[in-house]
């Protein structure tokens, strides 16, 4: 299967490494797509299984790297990622239990690899030509990193004293170190990126103009996210009120950058905070710090349509936090210019959104009040272009339009990110960026120079055992409530350690392994069928071919005289290794495929 | 007629006061229907409310029981012990056990009631703690506590005081640690509240203002030679008893109804009639928000006779019919003229 190329393995390699080939069949691409979520569903396309493998191997700083790859802070987002691939993991489909702990994995490959590790870069030589990124966030930075090691000469402008965007200024210390952050942010950077901190973009006094930076680099590129709070939609009264003059009235993001910069923060005995996302939980969690009495988060859905992470919600409730759903604040009341409540509507709720969010429907005539001392609202953030100095086309969102080639309306001026996708999550800053970074690349150079194929490595034996499938998920050791909340620092999740991480390491399906079946040697005895776990060893008359190329639908029979092929369902298959053992004439092969990029 | 392939299969997750109740009527009104219910106990029915007699030395389990095995052989509903359901598909009709068996219905009842809720941030003391919430939980509490020993309540909800009665009554000593859940499920105004506390004393009940000492910092065993249980408060303060037991109220089983397509908030939520978000999946018990249209939001009903009549109602309705519900029971707290507490959750046939 797939386009054979000349093995690239050196001599004296490992048999197994002189038998890889890469393949650009759209066959084996689609195989790897579809049947490795978890890859899948990461924004940066990160490689799990095999990092998750190389924690098994307990090669923590080769897993560092493999990660690395793909997002240049593990230890960051092994932290504090939102954890698209963990709703996609098979372990975690119906009847197989629960998802592996793939962000803890990650931290775990950050937190046990050696001192002074290695780390591995693809350099590139020097292109003479020099890129602007505006923002040294998330995907500011990944796109400096994949940029410089491409051969760009890169400068960041980032407005704040210190990089890291939102992960500096918006994520509380108790969820993310300063440590680790300073560290990747470091790595990031030091392959020859200048980075110039206390520089705004505009046209004000001791401000830089775009135009300046677009005269001087041969590409822009605008990744300064969402740093505007949205504002709460009221009614009545309170439509047209502007709230920031009210004494008690906070908005989630400048409450959380404010305290970041050092400005101290109180709040009243009694916090509310209105929202549903990570920014809203961690205002809470850090209103508990400052010592409110009562903290509660009203939702306009439930609990189990919130998108952050259950483990955040039990954190937040360990510390006191309290959330009530089935609510939208409709009005504020006040004594003087005071804060005292909240009137609320009762929703009840509705079909979802092509957001793949849940609809809040308020019910009339449900109004009733809830009494306050601080309202912190929380409920999103937009972007802001005011500092641009020109127009750029905007979607209906008033975020910055894109074409395919991730160029904005204005030639060599790029944007990436949550500038250019709307407030969302670490990790799909980091993806989008890399993404960016790459047609940055390909429109600098005139051409793309890497390319995405398959490496399919012969693997000897199963790499896993039928007992691992019934290890319960482990979980992350916490701080003690006591010590945690003796100031806002303290990191609450402790890291799992080598033990734990073993465990939790054997749990993963290594779905990125291949079994199949050689039909030519197979003499249909049915021994394969017996010894499986699942459904998942079918008995097939073809295969359809999907529009990409890649294998679709199996079309099973039960009928002997129609029976094609004895074919794998690599979809239900557990990785198990029953059947391969079980078989008496090794007529089942299993092979490693994995994406990785190549040059053209 | 009826044949074993179109006859429909009602399936009752819950064995409870709700579920029984529901089998019950569901036979009454289908005699031709198969009725199954899943349990995670390994009892069959028992009345919950009957547990404190644990502390009056009724220790067989068969004394708790509210029917015979045969009552179930007679009706023919099929009962399912020991069954973990791990998920719903409300699409397929389909229901997975944790053993990987799967059930197909052509209508879901979820009568899994509520588990005794404990704040999180107590819950890494739950294994110095004592539930009352099953037999089991009850006989390990009993055994627990010596004869006039000293039983630390936490939380104090309905079911703890109507437990503390039994314990005063067989010469226990009980400290109740009061907080926001005392008197839950009743809704206690500010201005009630001190009234009912003294007539928690007036019971013999010694009562701690949790938030008065800071709240709870740690549990911990007792070191040698001192009672096995110590409460150590925020303010320094402590308390040592035998045992410690939390009555924060109930929150609702739901779980396994987690990504089943059936909307949730705290519990599964019901229109009037009982049925959830999927014509074909009613809740009826503890597990269930009720859209009530007198106060425009979704709530819990509780208490023995409205668990038992939601049970009743929802099975009438998946036989045919489109009730309303009614509320079945009072809900209001009194204080007597000779200065007790009288709650109708403590009234039960």
């Amino acid at each position: 299967m797939g386009e054979i190329k000349p093995p690239s393995g050196e001599p004296g390699a490992p048999a197994a490494a002189q038998r890889e080939y890469l393949s650009d069949d759209p066959r084996d691409i689609g195989w790897v797509r579809q049947n490795v979520p978890c890859q899948t569903a990461c924004p940066a396309g990160t490689n799990v299984p095999v990092y998750i493998r190389e924690i098994i191997e307990r090669q923590y700083g080769r897993s560092y790297e493999t990660n690395r790859e793909a997002n240049v802070l593990p230890g960051v987002l092994g932290r504090i990622c939102s954890r698209p691939c963990e709703s996609q993991c098979r372990h975690g489909w119906a009847g197989n239990g629960e998802p592996v702990a793939i962000c803890h994995l990650k931290r775990v490959a950050s937190d046990l690899k050696d001192a002074g590790h290695r780390i591995t870069e693809r350099l590139y030589s020097p292109t003479g030509k020099r890129v602007a990124i505006v923002g040294a966030g998330p995907a500011g930075v990944s796109a400096a990193h994949d940029l410089s090691l491409l051969g760009h000469d890169v400068v960041i402008f980032e407005r704040e004293e210190r990089p890291g965007g939102m992960l500096r200024y918006g994520i509380p210390e108790f969820r993310l170190p300063r440590g680790t952050l300073d560290i990747e942010m470091h790595n990031a950077l030091r392959l020859g990126v200048q980075m110039r901190t206390g520089a705004e973009i505009g046209n004000g006094a001791g401000q830089i103009p775009m135009s300046r930076l677009e005269a001087e680099f041969d590409a822009v590129l605008l990744a300064t996210g969402c740093m505007a709070a949205s504002p709460l939609p009221l009614q009545g009264e309170w439509e047209k009120r502007d709230l920031r003059g009210l004494e008690g009235v906070e908005y989630g993001l400048d409450f959380l950058v404010q305290m970041h910069r050092g400005v101290k923060k109180t709040v009243g005995r009694r916090v509310a905070v209105v929202g549903a996302g990570f920014t809203a939980l961690d205002c809470a969690r850090v209103a508990a710090r400052l010592g409110a009495q009562e903290v509660t988060i009203h939702i306009r859905t439930a609990e189990e349509y919130i998108p952050v992470t259950q483990e955040e919600i039990f954190e937040a409730k360990r510390e006191g936090v309290r959330i009530k759903g089935l609510r939208t604040p409709v009005g504020l009341t006040a004594e003087g210019n005071r804060l005292t409540g909240i009137e609320f509507v009762q929703n009840r709720l509705g079909g979802w959104r092509n957001s793949g969010r849940r609809q809040a429907i308020p019910i009339e005539g449900s109004e009733f009040h809830e009494p306050c001392d601080t309202i912190i609202i929380a409920i999103g953030q937009q972007t802001v272009n005011d500092f641009l100095g020109t127009k750029l086309e905007l979607d209906r969102w008033g975020n910055v339009r894109v074409g395919v080639d991730g160029m904005t309306s204005h030639k060599g001026l790029f944007a990436a990110g949550d500038y250019v996708n709307g407030a969302s999550t670490v990790v799909q800053a980091v993806g989008h960026g890399r993404l960016v970074a790459k047609r940055i690349d390909a429109w600098l150079m005139g051409r793309e120079r890497r390319k995405q194929v398959v490496r399919i490595v012969p693997v000897e034996k199963p790499l896993r055992e039928r007992a691992f499938d019934f290890i319960p998920r482990q979980h992350m050791p916490t701080a003690q409530l006591a010590e945690r909340m003796k100031d806002g620092k303290h990191e609450v999740e402790l890291g799992l350690d080598e033990k734990l991480a073993f465990e939790e390491a054997k749990r993963c399906y290594l779905c990125n392994l291949r079994y199949e079946i050689d039909v030519d040697r197979c003499i249909f005895c049915r021994a394969c069928i017996e010894v499986a776990p699942r459904n998942c060893i079918k008995l097939v008359r073809g295969v359809e071919i999907n529009e990409d190329g890649a294998y679709g639908k199996l079309l099973e029979t039960k009928e002997w005289n129609q029976v094609g092929a004895i074919w794998i369902d690599n979809n239900e298959c557990i990785r198990c290794g029953q059947c391969y053992t079980a078989c008496p004439v090794q007529c089942i092969s299993i092979s490693r495929c994995e994406l990785t990029e190549v040059e053209i | 007629m009826a044949t074993a392939k179109n006859v429909r299969h009602h399936v009752v997750i819950g064995s409870g006061v709700a579920g029984s109740q529901a089998a019950e009527t569901l036979r009454e009104c289908e005699p031709d229907a198969r009725v199954t219910i899943l349990t995670l106990s390994s009892l069959l029915f028992y009345n919950r409310y009957d547990l404190p007699k644990v502390f009056r030395g009724h220790r067989d389990w068969r004394e708790f029981l509210a029917y015979p095995a045969e009552y179930y052989r007679e009706r023919r509903i099929g009962m399912r012990r020991c069954s973990r359901v791990a998920g719903v598909d409300a699409k397929r009709r389909a229901i997975l056990l944790d053993h990987k068996e799967e059930i197909r219905f052509d209508t879901l009842l979820v009568a899994s009631g509520g588990r005794g809720y404990v704040p999180e941030e107590l819950s890494e003391f739950r294994p110095l703690m004592h539930p009352f919430s099953s037999y089991t939980e009850a006989m390990v509490a009993a055994n627990e506590v010596p004869d006039r020993g000293h039983v630390i309540m936490l939380g104090g909800d309905m079911i703890g005081l109507d437990l503390a009665r039994t314990l005063l009554d067989t010469r226990h000593r009980v400290t109740l640690v009061a907080g926001p859940q005392t008197f839950w499920p009743h809704e206690v105004g500010a201005d009630e509240r001190p009234g009912l506390v003294a007539a928690l004393e007036k019971m013999g009940i010694e009562v701690v203002e949790g938030a008065d000492a800071g709240g709870i910092a740690s549990i911990e065993k007792g070191a040698r030679g001192l009672s096995s249980r110590r409460v150590l408060f925020k303010d320094g303060t402590e308390l040592y008893g035998d045992v410690v037991m939390p009555f924060f109220g109930l929150v609702p089983s739901v779980e396994f109804m987690l990504g089943s397509g059936v909307d949730i908030e705290r519990g599964l939520l019901v229109n009037p009639a009982l049925r959830t978000t999927n014509e074909g999946i009613y809740a009826a018990g503890d597990v269930c928000q009720i859209w009530s249209d007198a106060e425009r939001r979704y709530r819990f009903y509780y208490g023995w006779k409205n668990v038992r009549a939601m049970g009743d109602l929802a099975a009438r309705n998946i036989a045919g019919g489109a009730d309303p519900w009614v509320p079945a029971q009072d809900e209001t707290l009194h204080v007597t003229a000779d200065g007790n507490i009288q709650s109708p959750f403590w009234e039960y046939e």
